[in-house]
């Protein structure tokens, strides 16, 4: 049992989504986080286990790398596509017994701002390490922020910029929400952020990495 | 001394008599400046730019009404909020596949239009022609960003293939660009390889994906005689040994957020030039006058001995105070005073 969860621990650090899959190279032919999942659901491991003991493992590792500069964004979308195809078997159990996840993360970028990849990075991680994740996608007002914090309460809010143009509307959102309600918890990212401009509009956190996020999700949620 | 011949000797990792510029701006920072100096300003007289850039830094483009934009390659922008080069909307490339793609043609007369005007108004200048989104842009373009990142893993072989297939494009312009107009003096190659730390897509992926293609884009406007400039946003110092080996004759955005400038100019002059240097994330949107002064200042001193060409880090944008736009160019020009 053990050996497997650390194979699909492995197979989602280094992005091994099947056995027909070609990448990674040094893994060809064999079995990815798709048919190792199904393996351990058919011994009748739990799903929360899989997750617990084999995915997040992996999605914390790839994290870690990603902080670091030893794999980058090829690989984290690599890891995240391992992600999805052992989820893909789980969240239909997770739905059925209705498992509470470790909490609620809604992601958006803001108003006036289309770029997602860095928020997609985000979410992709959070998601990994087993938070429900509600993406507002793009061009994100403060109301729909606000309604979907309303409509989530504990969920904590990450809002993306990747322009300085469009810092100014993440300030903004970002006192709309507190004003709107003072215990909701915001987390900043995006290339232009740092921690004087977090501190300055009175967000709670500011990472410069995903895993950072995970890091301040994951002390709340202890 | 000719605008032209002073670029020269910084590219030829000589002493110029002063730091030459050429500063860009976006639309909206451009109507802050109209508000200022008046409506009927010319910028490029104002500023006393050193080059004249033809062909275009993000492809070419025309309207389709709704507020949005085709260029030659199929790919439709949306130019709603980003007005200068727009946002990417929908994949001319959806899969892994060129089966009916149709590149577009090197001999498109809207690749050269208005050349001899420009060129003619502009002979003391330092004459680029530009090749925007030259290639690993232009391949997201047409396959989507995430795409982009997952080909390089999945399907490196039509990756490579596509990438080859973008530089060939490229390299069939060039040659008729300077064999139509002899009198430009380099290419200007936008790109952007960079991140807030690190390459995008890291330096592994770079040399095996990227490498190959700019070298050999960068070996064939050589061979015609031409210099080379090229653009990348975030931090890519960990490639500019290997693009000085493929012949690049000087960087820009050259960001100092991301990259050490008063550390990597002199290290590398007399080897490359570098093009850029304010920062357009921290101190034109939120310094002081004073900040803005004292930075290009230090700038122009960092630049005295050479290689290096002034401008803020990227197109000056809209969120940037009019009073420390005026207070950048006041001081490049009073260099020439």
């Amino acid at each position: 049992m053990n050996e497997l969860f650390s194979q699909l621990a492995t197979c989602i650090e280094f992005g091994k989504i099947n056995k027909t899959a070609p990448f990674p190279p040094n893994m060809k032919d064999q079995e990815g986080s798709h048919e190792i999942t199904l393996q351990l659901l058919n011994q009748g491991v739990s799903a929360d286990d899989i997750l617990q003991k084999a995915l997040i493992v992996g999605m914390e590792k790839v994290g870690v790398k990603f902080r670091e500069n030893k794999v980058f964004v090829p690989q984290v979308l690599m890891s995240a596509k391992a992600m999805d195809a052992a989820m893909a078997h789980l969240k239909p159990i997770f739905a059925e017994n209705n498992t509470m996840s470790k909490g609620t993360f809604i992601i958006g970028t803001v108003e006036g701002d289309l770029h997602d990849i860095g928020k997609n990075l985000v979410a992709m991680m959070v998601e990994g390490n087993g938070y429900e994740v509600i993406d507002l996608g793009t061009d994100v007002k403060a109301e729909t922020f606000i309604a979907a914090a309303d409509q989530h309460p504990g969920a904590v809010l990450g809002l993306s910029a990747l322009l300085t143009t469009t810092m100014n509307n993440m300030e903004k959102i970002t006192k709309a929400i507190k004003e709107h309600n003072q215990e909701v918890k915001i987390c900043i990212g995006g290339a232009p952020v740092n921690q004087e401009f977090c501190d300055r509009i009175g967000a709670d956190s500011y990472n410069p990495d995903p895993q950072g996020v995970v890091e301040f999700l994951n002390a709340r949620a202890s | 001394m000719t605008k032209k011949e002073v670029v020269k000797m910084v590219l030829d990792g000589k002493k110029p008599p002063y730091v030459p510029w050429d500063c860009k701006f976006t639309i909206e920072a451009l109507e802050k400046m109209k508000k200022h100096y008046g409506e009927d300003v010319d910028v490029e007289k104002l500023v006393d730019n050193h080059f004249i850039k033809l062909g275009q830094s993000s492809g070419f483009k025309i309207d389709i009404g709704n507020n949005r934009k085709k260029d030659i390659f199929g790919t439709i922008w949306d130019m709603t909020y980003e007005k200068d080069i727009g946002n990417v909307e929908g994949l001319v490339l959806p899969e892994p596949s060129m089966e009916g793609y149709q590149f577009p043609d090197p001999n498109d007369p809207i690749l050269y239009a208005g050349m001899e005007e420009k060129i003619a108004a502009n002979k003391d200048k330092f004459i680029l022609y530009s090749i925007g989104f030259s290639l690993y842009e232009r391949y997201w373009c047409l396959r989507g960003m995430e795409n982009a990142f997952l080909d390089f893993m999945m399907y490196p072989d039509f990756c490579k293939d596509l990438l080859h297939q973008i530089a060939d494009f490229n390299i069939a312009v060039i040659k008729n660009v300077c064999e139509r107009y002899p009198e430009v003096d380099g290419i200007y190659f936008g790109d952007d390889w960079g991140a807030q730390k690190g390459l995008q897509m890291g330096k592994d992926i770079w040399m095996e994906f990227i490498y190959p293609e700019v070298s050999r884009m960068y070996a064939n406007t050589r061979e015609l005689g031409k210099y080379q400039l090229i653009h990348s946003c975030g931090d890519i110092a960990e490639i500019i040994p290997e693009l000085i080996e493929a012949g690049v004759n000087c960087i820009n955005p050259f960001q100092p957020e991301v990259l050490n400038v008063d550390e990597i100019l002199p290290a590398y002059r007399g080897k490359v030039a570098f093009h850029g240097g304010l920062s357009t994330q921290k101190t034109l949107p939120y310094g002081s006058v004073e900040d803005v002064r004292r930075e290009t200042l230090h700038l122009l001193d960092l630049g005295k001995d050479g290689s290096y060409i002034f401008c803020p880090s990227h197109a000056t944008e809209g969120d940037t105070p009019i009073e420390n736009i005026v207070a950048f160019i006041e001081i490049i020009k009073a260099q020439k005073k």
